[in-house]
């Protein structure tokens, strides 16, 4: 807001053109240059690599697997977010921080961490592959990764949103008549919806853009688990700047498009309880 | 009845937060639950509508027993102090919630609705959202919401808290019309006590988990029967006296005769003297009123309109008649608020110095004044006088506690003629022969004696036992008013002989019942019994030493029931015990003296 008030920073021509300026620099111009490369492609080149059906099978397990990664993180995210917002418990706190460590960690780190574990020999993956579980070197494997990374943004979100939700949200609707099933839909959960949305968002957009730990677990069998990302870097490694440039301009474009939805879908959210009060 | 709650208790770690309270609620009445913050009355309210369990009692709406039924069923309407509305619902939603849920038409929804705010007074804002209403608006939809079900009974929890004091009046008003207009039995829990005043037909005062008192509130201003009561509802000089034959007196303690101990020994006694009670003038013989106080000085003048506020510390008198209070330093002030007449008939100003006269005061009922230290040198007194119980007690009854150190403690001495005068309840240390000091005590007119071990904390049970019918209301009453000072739960213990036969023991659970309702009628106190059997002082320390945090009240008709069996329970460091020694029924002294 331009005001005559001084603040701490300078003035807000200067604040909004440096902001202008970052932007540009740091988001709009990279990804400009990336869609003229992609533009400036023959088009049955652009049209090779990005119908190949090899691209084709990574965007299923991209997206695919993301999408199911973002859905377990919402489920587990809630209640992890209940349990520590909800209940004083020995080791919370601890418990707390370590809901972190994901955002800390190299996601080479996690790769290493999860394959050390959920390899066929591993500390668990040995038993899993026995009940005929395979983890490793599978989708499974990779949509688990993309689970792991993708956690905290799911719980950091709706922490604050649960805050909020007091405990005589739920006294009254119980005195009013309500069951716990009734309680959590039409009272909890409209409450926590836009925290819902947002921690949905983060967590798929961190999980379709996950590349370090997937790699060590997938396999990265072609066709199978493969993930788009990776298949960029192979083209790269061809040399194949172009190839690479379609691939990144499909997955920018999907991104937008998921992005546009999802704040379409909070807009409509809010005006729908703005017309109301018309 | 609309409410009947029988014996609730509800534990929070070990610790009663809500004591043995029973309690009856007519039929359309407004009944307010006033208490501090921490007194159990949330607890109580959430327990009634079922949203946190009991360790112990019975509830019942409308006769029906509602103990185990769940909040969702119990058909009460609750509102609560930061509104509790549903956000993202619209003020119609909110109000239509319960109907919603009962899957009532939309029609007969939107009717009801519509009903309910025009009674609250906010027809037309079906469409907000609880955002866009002020905090008044806002707690005015929740009482829409809370009786949209047609509840048949409505709680409310401190449902102004959160308002100022323009719209709290203006929601008061509401809330009471609304009531009486539903004619809908009504509980509302606050701390404030003019608010309390403003809307009830009764009161019940809570502290420490328990129901002190209820009543009407005019009963309760002018006729307490608790310190605390007095004290928190509304301003009160609480004040030690003497009870003479035509009420309180105040002065020093004469010297009783030897011989006529405990007989014709003046009682110490608790008196409470409202502010508009309190006479100025500048000397003793220009005072209207008969009962002189003292003198003292004008410390302090409020002029507050219609009323001037005084405060006046009380001159250093040899044995000030007064309860310290909680300012400490030893300095005791009274409060007086004079009207216009009397502001016109004497002016005071600061620092001047006049005579105050009581026109009116009311002794409380209770046995317990305050508490004299008997020990042999003055290091003793002091280890005692710091003793936490001790402490805890004296702080929250804000009484005094003296010292008296008596070399001869507990040794026959002839040359005396006189007993010492240890006005209010004798403290004195335990040790293995505390037996004979008791008893020497006893001998020479002392009739409460608490006995402390070192280190006694606040007990969590007290146990009540009395070995003479004839002490029961002595006993009954001193329990009384030292479970009103503590959290503590009271267990009335009788013992019987090894070899009762069954219809002796019939006798004893007939004994437990008018025990039980002797304690509710005559002094306002709930109390649990056991029946144990065998040797009285043997099976009591069982008891005793059942578990840790008890305290042992026990009742006695003379000295010589001091057995030996009973010595062995006062002696050693492991529980408080205090002896109530009656010998007849004490004469009652409840009434208001003029």
């Amino acid at each position: 807001m331009r005001g005559g008030q001084p603040t701490v920073l300078p003035g807000f021509g200067l604040t909004l053109g440096f902001t202008t300026f970052f932007l540009s620099a740091v988001v709009l111009l990279p990804l400009a240059a990336l869609v003229l490369l992609a533009a400036s492609t023959p088009l049955h080149e652009l049209l090779d690599a990005v119908a190949s059906p090899r691209a084709l099978a990574s965007y299923q397990l991209s997206f695919g697997g993301a999408l199911i990664a973002a859905c377990t993180n919402l489920v587990f995210g809630f209640i992890i977010a209940w349990t520590l917002v909800r209940y004083e418990f020995p080791g919370r706190r601890l418990m707390d921080a370590v809901i972190d460590m994901p955002f800390a960690l190299p996601t080479a780190v996690s790769g290493i961490a999860l394959t050390a574990v959920f390899a066929t020999n591993g500390w668990l993956g040995g038993y899993l592959d026995m009940v005929g579980i395979h983890v490793a070197y599978t989708r499974l494997g990779v949509i688990l990764a993309m689970t792991l990374i993708g956690m905290p943004f799911a719980v950091r979100t709706l922490q604050p949103a649960l805050l909020e939700v007091q405990r005589d949200l739920e006294d009254a609707a119980e005195t009013l008549g309500a069951g716990r099933w009734y309680v959590f839909r039409r009272v909890i959960v409209p409450a926590v919806l836009p925290a819902l949305l947002t921690g949905f968002t983060l967590a798929f957009a961190r999980a379709l853009g996950e590349y370090g730990s997937v790699i060590f677990i997938s396999g990265n069998l072609p066709l199978k688990t493969e993930i788009t990302p990776l298949l960029i870097v192979i083209h790269l490694e061809e040399f194949d700047y172009r190839g690479a440039a379609a691939l990144g301009f499909v997955m920018l474009a999907a991104s937008f498009v998921i992005l546009l939805a999802i704040n379409l879908l909070q807009a409509w959210g809010r005006n729908g309880s703005v017309r109301r009060d018309s | 009845m609309s409410i009947t709650l029988d014996q609730l208790t509800k534990r929070y770690q070990g610790v009663p937060v809500v004591n043995d309270v029973s309690l009856e609620i007519g039929d359309g009445e407004f009944f307010v639950l006033l208490g501090p913050s921490g007194s159990g009355k949330s607890t109580l309210l959430r327990a009634i509508a079922g949203l946190s369990g009991l360790d112990h009692g019975r509830i019942a709406l409308h006769g029906r027993d509602v103990t185990h039924v769940s909040a969702r069923r119990r058909g009460v309407g609750l509102v609560f102090q930061n509104y509790a509305l549903f956000r993202h619902m619209t003020v119609a939603e909110n109000i239509e919630f319960a109907l919603r849920v009962r899957k009532v038409r939309a029609v007969e929804r939107r009717q009801r609705r519509q009903e309910l705010l025009r009674l609250v007074a906010l027809d037309g804002l079906d469409e907000r959202l609880p955002a866009q209403l002020s905090g008044g608006q806002q707690q005015r939809v929740a009482v829409a919401r809370a009786l949209a079900h047609k509840p048949e009974v409505l709680l409310l929890d401190e449902p102004f808290g959160a308002l100022d004091a323009k719209i709290r009046e203006g929601l008061r008003r509401t809330i009471r019309e609304v009531q009486r207009e539903l004619g809908i039995t009504t509980i509302l829990v606050t701390h404030d006590q003019e608010e309390a005043f403003a809307m009830a037909d009764r009161i019940g005062v809570m502290n420490f988990g328990r129901l002190l008192e209820s009543g009407r509130p005019e009963d309760l201003y002018t006729r307490p029967a608790t310190r605390f009561v007095a004290t928190f509802l509304g301003a009160a000089n609480v004040l030690l006296a003497r009870q003479g034959t035509d009420g309180p007196r105040w002065g020093a303690w004469p010297a009783t005769p030897h011989g006529a101990a405990g007989t014709g020994r003046e009682r110490e006694v608790v008196a409470v003297v409202r502010p508009e009670e309190i006479e100025i003038a500048h000397s003793r013989d220009s005072l209207s009123c008969s009962n002189y106080l003292g003198h003292g000085v004008v410390e302090e003048v409020l002029f507050t309109g219609a009323l001037e506020q005084a405060r006046i510390r009380l001159e250093e008198a040899p044995d000030a008649p007064i309860l310290a209070h909680a300012s400490g330093d030893g300095a005791v002030f009274l409060e007086a608020t004079r009207a216009q007449f009397e502001q016109r008939a004497f002016a005071i100003s600061r620092g001047q110095s006049v005579a105050v006269g009581v026109r009116r005061a009311h002794v409380l009922p209770t046995p317990l004044s305050s508490f004299t230290i008997c020990a042999s040198n003055s290091s003793a007194a002091e280890r005692l006088a710091g003793n936490p119980l001790l402490v805890d007690l004296s702080s929250r009854m804000r009484t005094r506690i003296r010292r008296h150190v008596d070399p001869m403690l507990g040794a026959s001495a002839p040359g005396r003629d006189s007993t010492p005068s240890m006005p209010g309840t004798t403290v004195i240390a335990a040790r293995p022969d505390v037996a004979s000091d008791a008893r020497w005590l006893l001998e020479h007119g002392v009739e409460e004696i608490l006995i402390l071990p070192e280190h006694a904390g606040s007990p969590q049970r007290v146990l009540i036992h009395w070995t003479d019918e004839s002490a029961r209301g002595a006993t009954l009453a001193m329990s009384a008013s030292v479970l009103r000072h503590l959290a503590a739960e009271a267990i009335y213990v009788d013992v019987l002989p090894e070899k009762t036969s069954a219809a002796e023991r019939s006798f004893g659970i007939r004994a437990l019942l008018d025990a039980r309702s002797e304690a509710r009628a005559a002094h306002g106190l709930e109390i649990r019994t056991e029946m144990r059997f065998g040797v009285a002082a043997r099976a009591l320390e069982q008891r005793l030493d059942e578990s840790p945090g008890h305290m042992l009240i026990v009742g006695i008709a003379s000295a010589s029931q001091l057995t030996a069996e009973l010595a062995t329970l006062l002696a050693g460091p492991r529980w408080p015990v205090l002896l109530v020694r009656r010998e007849r029924e004490a004469p009652a002294n409840s009434r208001s003296a003029a």
